[in-house]
């Protein structure tokens, strides 16, 4: 059931723009709560790899006394992984195009988190 | 920790890795009831060296005859056997204890010397008239202290990877269920 709910917040950050291809809701713990992945990526992979990078970066931002984390984002030449809590118990994780205009994605992302904070 | 590990297959591959085989182990308990009687010696003599290493001392102090008492209880064990996995499991421990109390490893390899060359000692004046039965009997003690030596050689190498897993979770923050299950991710 919540794992339905997670998913239609997850159908609708994808189909809020054509930039992101695909998203993720992950346990802190690094486990897969509910998915908009392609075939071809490792769930496990990409729930364990997400949490672990919101936590190195969660230290980082405290390390480095940039405040409360708000958002892992790494760009690759393929695109962009997007990392942003939702809640304090899973993370968002969203991958976009090379292309994608962030500003908007931003605002959706931070939408889509507020709602999945309320889920679980 | 301990509870991961198959004795039954660390016993077995150490008894190979040194040469540690059967008629060794026979070969110790025969020759028990001539050399246990000596074993108290190996122990004071072991302890005296001990005395002359200033770094020995914050390990000495205080617990001397404790330390006596546990260390002749194992040279006993190395003649009465059977040098099975749970006799593994004790070497084990007695690896990390020696962890735990921070006793440097090279403390632990040192001792397996000195306690090799002492009871060298004691089995060539017991069978002074017997040459091959010297020879087999130094064999079978040197492939048993072997044994135990690397068994806890091994607790230390585990202690010291997982103390440095610990330094990397502390690091990076990360809980060490999201360790394990990134590692479980990447398992094949």
């Amino acid at each position: 059931m919540r794992s339905d709910l997670l998913t239609n917040v997850l159908s609708e950050l994808n189909g809020a723009s054509a930039d992101i291809e695909a998203s993720a809701v992950i346990s802190t713990d690094g486990l897969m709560m509910a998915a908009q992945l392609p075939s071809g990526l490792d769930e496990d992979r990409v729930g364990a790899m997400g949490a672990a990078m919101l936590s190195l970066g969660d230290r980082t931002a405290q390390e480095l006394s940039r405040g409360k984390l708000e958002q892992v984002l790494i760009k690759g030449d393929s695109g962009y992984v997007l990392m942003t809590h939702a809640g304090s118990e899973a993370v968002l994780s969203v991958l976009a195009k090379s292309e994608a205009r962030l500003g908007l994605i931003f605002l959706d992302v931070k939408r889509a988190a507020e709602s999945i904070a309320k889920l679980v | 920790m301990e509870n991961k590990i198959d004795f039954e297959q660390l016993a077995h591959e150490t008894r190979i890795l040194t040469g540690f085989t059967n008629a060794h182990e026979t070969l110790l308990i025969e020759a028990a009831p001539d050399i246990t009687p000596h074993l108290v010696h190996v122990t004071e003599a072991f302890y005296k060296i001990l005395h002359t290493l200033p770094k020995a001392q914050p390990f000495l102090d205080g617990r001397l005859e404790a330390l006596k008492k546990a260390h002749l209880n194992w040279l006993e064990s190395l003649f009465t056997g059977p040098f099975d996995a749970d006799f593994a499991q004790g070497m084990y421990h007695v690896g990390m204890v020696h962890v735990r109390v921070k006793l440097p490893v090279e403390f632990m390899q040192g001792a397996g010397t000195l306690i090799l060359s002492e009871l060298i000692s004691v089995a060539k004046e017991v069978y002074q008239d017997d040459a091959q039965r010297q020879a087999d009997i130094i064999r079978a003690i040197n492939g048993v202290i072997g044994f135990s030596v690397t068994i806890m050689q091994e607790s230390y190498q585990a202690s010291s990877l997982a103390e440095e897993l610990d330094k990397f979770l502390a690091i990076t923050g990360m809980s060490r269920t999201l360790f394990n299950n990134l590692a479980l991710a990447y398992e094949n």
